[in-house]
């Protein structure tokens, strides 16, 4: 190996392990706060070391917000959000990459505008809506609002199109039925970008925030990031509590991620180069 | 084709009726909101008096200008130290998983930590400063200054979304023929030759995209601002998103918000298309 | 393979018809659910003694919480069928979800709601039939156990809308170790000139500030000042006051301690607290409310903390002002208003009540009648055996009214620009003439000019 090679791949190495230092030192810090009492928080220089108060922390911590029940309508919310919305979302990627209909560029146009529609806005008329149909602290209010989610649609109908026609084509030959078609085959090949999707719509969904605050009225139904939040009032803050509870807050993101992740990686890029 | 007509609407049809109700609906209720004028409470149809208010607001163009300038400096940086973290990690053999995974946690953080351990980070007396300070450089006022609080809010947003992007270009470079840079070191191309003259157009269209959503994103900036500098100093750090909700929830001015957020809308979309036709894409 | 994909289609659809049901209980005050006798809107009814069990729902952030549910364990005594849920939501985002309620057209809101003083009149400006009219449900006769400064904030045109509830007299919460160590005596202090002085020689002998300061983002420092001169963004006509001599008055000063680097530069909340954590100011000019957080994250330094007056900017010249507090209003979308009223009448107007919320919370009573209490005159140790409540109750009859009026929060913006302006060097007067043009063109109001 030539000096110069040996040379770049120490430097890079270098690089690489300050890069991951740096993006993990943050939650280090966090899971250390966590295990210690509020007012170490602002220590300087920042602690660093472990305590004994995790349990206490985690025992305030439910009997502030009850974080059990929290973490419960997080992971219920999120899961069935993300389900529902996998589904509508890639029969109607499915429909937009796969046929030929008056009006298809158009509706794709008008999804993918309403990205781009900042949520403040819409806010309002959506929570009165909601209030009017009595949803309101309810799962129905956290889980519809977003189902078609513009932005999944686009990923799975750039996907779509990347797949091939000739076996679609072989299959209605053969006479299979449209549904059919989809389910067993259309589907099944899509793992890679139906993971990618889940991900990402996974983790809009958990960290949601401004939506589940002013969609519920009780601590029973609040989501992980509104209750977090609420243990911020003015004064007073246990800061071993809130972190905490964020610690709690990034397990299961990072558990989903890791199950997923080969997946992830293809999904995304299937859609970009086949442009 | 001999599949009936009826069937591509079957299958769009749970995500038209979702949409129509739960996002049309509400954005053409705040789109008529837009022409409207008064407090909370109150409100009556104005015509275009907010539009025309928008043109004369010097906070509106101040956000504008702050929203341009984070993006025009944040988004290629970061794309570009993406890209480079990314051919690192490529040609490295053993411990991928352990770097992908650290570089990805920071796009999955919950905001109030985040928020919480950037500005206790980016104080006058905080880490960052303490680290500059050790190596003999100067603290820098990170949060006070008009010109290092755009700096602290790229920073923040660096962090995050770096090992977002970093992942979607490892992935694209596993497509990348091994010959090529096989034959381009034989050419005696070195490695940093390499990676422009290579591994960057290979990439174009991932690039792209990572560009456009990037782009779009910072375009609707508002956590970071929010969390960390409120806006200010001054105004220095007002994105559009974070002028429209102060608009709306501290000022009650619903119509004017409203107007805000379409204004923007035209915005974003205009900034899209001519994104996408100036690099060739096709829709 | 389309056999488990039935099955995930019936699990789907379970799923969904599980979550339709499942919803966590309603808030009774917007759902037509469980028919709790909805007493008529009319507030005459006196069927408020009415024995059908009510349960009343209240918004309300951190350690008020607490005290409401006390309260309403006392008021259960001779009121057993009344009974409270309390949502803690964090404080601003209580504001968040106030506003969509309102804007919604009275959707989902609770019977009782803590609302800060400086965001009533903005609410009650936007949202004018939003709020209960509580002189209307009687709270008139209880206006004399407030003081001055607490009515003005809490009425709108004579008339009631909020029920003061705790209140922010400010002091200057200072370290004696810190103080003791440059050789500075506390009581020698009466006027600015004076803090100035000491501060300079803390300085010098020690290193630590004289107080902090979120420069750029929060002028709290700069409204107490205002406010104990009497004057403060906009005067009782609501006209803008930037340019009124008092007010540059106050920017100067806060001027010359920044100049002399004397202030700490801190980032928001947390990085006050930090501060006041590791001892790298002496004092921190606040209400009263700071002894929670000072007690709760700087156990380490009990013993060690005193409070003075704000110094006056001239000898014998005023030391009180008023930093935050709130009050309870309450929607008028409301079910159970003459019930939520009778409830959060007795909260505001039982000295026991407010007494129990000083003592536990930390929440600092309006109520002059709660003075009495021997509590007010008994000695702190985590503050070195002063008595520090005594001095904040002294203080409360004298704080002048600040008039926030509606357009506070736009007023706060400009202010705070003004002073980062001031902080980057630019002159007062000029900084405040400036924000007092923006303002004027934002709101519409008339500058005061002098």
């Amino acid at each position: 190996m030539s000096p110069k090679s040996a040379m770049y791949r120490l430097v890079s190495r270098l690089i690489l392990v300050a890069g991951a230092f740096v993006s993990l030192f943050p939650f280090y810090w966090t899971a250390v706060a966590a295990t210690n009492p509020s007012g170490k928080v602002f220590a300087k220089p920042p602690q660093l070391v472990p305590g004994s108060m995790f349990l206490e922390n985690l025992f305030n911590l439910n009997a502030s917000i009850g974080i059990f029940r929290v973490l419960f309508n997080s992971t219920f919310v999120t899961c069935v959000y993300t389900l529902f919305s996998l589904t509508v979302c890639t029969m109607a990627g499915y429909a937009f990459a796969k046929f030929r209909f008056p009006g298809r560029n158009a509706l794709f146009s008008v999804f993918l505008v309403s990205l781009m529609v900042p949520y403040h806005a819409t806010l309002i008329p959506l929570f009165k809506m909601m209030a009017s149909w009595e949803w309101i602290n309810t799962y129905l209010a956290l889980i519809f609002p977003n189902v078609a989610y513009p932005f999944a649609i686009f990923l799975m109908r750039q996907n779509l199109l990347a797949m091939p026609d000739a076996v679609m084509e072989a299959a209605r030959i053969d006479g299979v039925g449209e549904w059919r078609l989809f389910v067993s085959i259309v589907l099944p090949s899509m793992r890679p970008a139906l993971a990618a999707a889940a991900i990402y719509l996974f983790v809009y969904q958990w960290n949601n925030f401004l939506w589940p605050l002013v969609a519920t009225s009780t601590k029973e139904m609040y989501t992980l990031p509104v209750a977090l939040s609420s243990l911020i009032g003015l004064s007073r803050i246990d800061y071993g509590q809130v972190m905490t509870g964020v610690t709690i807050a990034t397990g299961p993101i990072v558990a989903f991620f890791l199950i997923l992740q080969r997946q992830f990686i293809s999904g995304i890029l299937g859609g970009a180069i086949k442009e | 084709m001999r599949t009936k007509a009826h069937v591509p609407y079957l299958f769009l049809m749970p995500a038209i009726v979702l949409f129509s109700v739960f996002t049309v609906y509400p954005i053409v209720y705040s789109f008529l909101l837009s022409f409207q004028t008064g407090a909370g409470g109150n409100m009556k149809y104005a015509g275009l008096a907010n539009y025309r208010r928008l043109l004369e607001d010097s906070i509106f163009w101040k956000s504008l200008s702050n929203t341009f300038i984070i993006l025009a400096v944040q988004v290629p940086v970061m794309l570009f130290l993406a890209l480079v973290l990314a051919s690192m990690l490529h040609s490295l053999v053993r411990g991928r998983a352990f770097f992908r995974i650290s570089f990805f946690m920071p796009a999955v953080t919950a905001l109030v930590s985040y928020s919480i351990i950037f500005s206790l980070m980016l104080a006058g007396d905080g880490l960052v400063n303490q680290l500059l300070e050790a190596v003999g450089l100067k603290a820098v006022p990170w949060l006070s200054h008009p010109v290092w609080a755009k700096a602290a809010i790229i920073l923040a947003l660096t962090w995050r979304w770096t090992g977002y992007n970093m992942m979607i270009y490892l992935a694209g470079m596993q497509n990348i023929p091994d010959s090529l840079y096989e034959a381009a070191s034989i050419d005696g191309a070195g490695k940093i030759r390499q990676f422009f003259t290579i591994t960057i157009p290979q990439l174009r269209p991932i690039i792209l995209l990572t560009a456009i959503l990037s782009t779009i994103g910072t375009l609707q900036l508002f956590d970071e601002p929010y969390t960390l500098t409120r806006g200010g100093p001054s105004d220095a750090t007002l994105t559009i998103w974070m002028y429209l909700y102060q608009t709306g929830f501290r000022y009650f001015d619903f119509g004017y918000a409203s107007t805000l957020a379409y204004v923007i809308v035209v915005l974003i979309a205009v900034l899209s298309f001519v994104q996408f036709r100036i690099t060739g894409g096709k829709d | 393979m389309s056999k488990s994909w039935k099955l995930f289609v019936w699990l789907l659809a379970a799923v969904l018809v599980l979550s339709a049901c499942g919803g966590g209980g309603k808030s009774s005050s917007s759902g037509a659910s469980g028919g709790s006798s909805s007493s008529s809107s009319s507030s005459s009814s006196s069927s408020g003694d009415a024995q059908d069990p009510v349960e009343l729902t209240a918004w309300a952030w951190n350690v008020n919480v607490g005290a409401l549910n006390e309260a309403i364990a006392m008021y259960q005594k001779d009121h057993p069928h009344v009974s409270l849920k309390v949502e803690d939501i964090g404080r601003l985002d209580v504001y968040d979800k106030l506003s969509t309620g309102l804007a919604a057209g009275g959707a989902g809101l609770p019977d009782i709601v803590l609302v800060e003083d400086d965001r009533i009149h903005g609410y009650l400006d936007a949202f004018p039939n939003g709020f209960a009219n509580l002189s209307e449900l009687g709270f008139d006769q209880y206006a004399d156990l407030f003081p001055d400064f607490k009515k003005n904030l809490t009425s709108l045109d004579g008339v009631f809308y909020a029920m003061p509830f705790d209140s922010g007299p400010t002091g200057m919460f200072y370290r004696r170790d810190i103080f003791e160590q440059a050789g500075v005596n506390p009581d020698s202090i009466e006027t600015w000139d004076d803090f100035f002085n000491a501060a300079l020689e803390i300085k010098n002998k020690t290193g630590v500030y004289a107080f902090p300061a979120d420069k750029f983002k929060d002028d709290a420092n700069f409204r107490m000042m205002m406010n104990q001169l009497g004057v403060y963004y906009f005067d009782k006509d609501g006209n803008i006051d930037f340019k009124n001599p008092k007010v540059i008055q106050a920017m100067n000063n806060m001027k010359r301690f920044g100049d002399a680097d004397l202030v700490k530069d801190v980032n928001g909340w947390d990085g006050t607290v930090s501060a006041t954590v590791d001892g790298s100011v002496a004092t921190i000019p606040f209400g009263a409310w700071y002894y929670g957080t000072i007690i709760d994250q700087a156990k380490e330094t009990e013993g060690k903390w005193g409070v003075f007056l704000l110094p006056a900017f001239e000898k014998g010249g005023n030391r009180a002002a008023n930093l935050g507090g709130s009050s309870w209003m309450i929607p008028a979308s409301s079910k159970h208003k003459e019930e939520a009223y009778q409830f959060m009448a007795f909260f505001s107007t039982t000295p026991e009540v407010q007494i129990m919320a000083m003592e536990k919370y930390g929440l600092f009573p309006s109520l002059l009648t709660a003075y009495d209490s021997p509590l007010f005159t008994s000695e702190v140790s985590f503050f070195g055996g002063q008595k520090i409540w005594q001095l904040f109750s002294e203080e409360m009859p004298d704080i002048p009214t600040p008039y926030y009026t509606k357009d506070y929060a736009i007023a706060f913006d400009e202010a705070v620009k003004a002073q980062a302006d001031v902080f980057n060097g630019k002159d007062p007067a000029q900084a405040l003439a400036e924000a007092a043009e923006r303002l004027a063109s934002r709101t519409g109001r008339a500058v005061n000019e002098y």
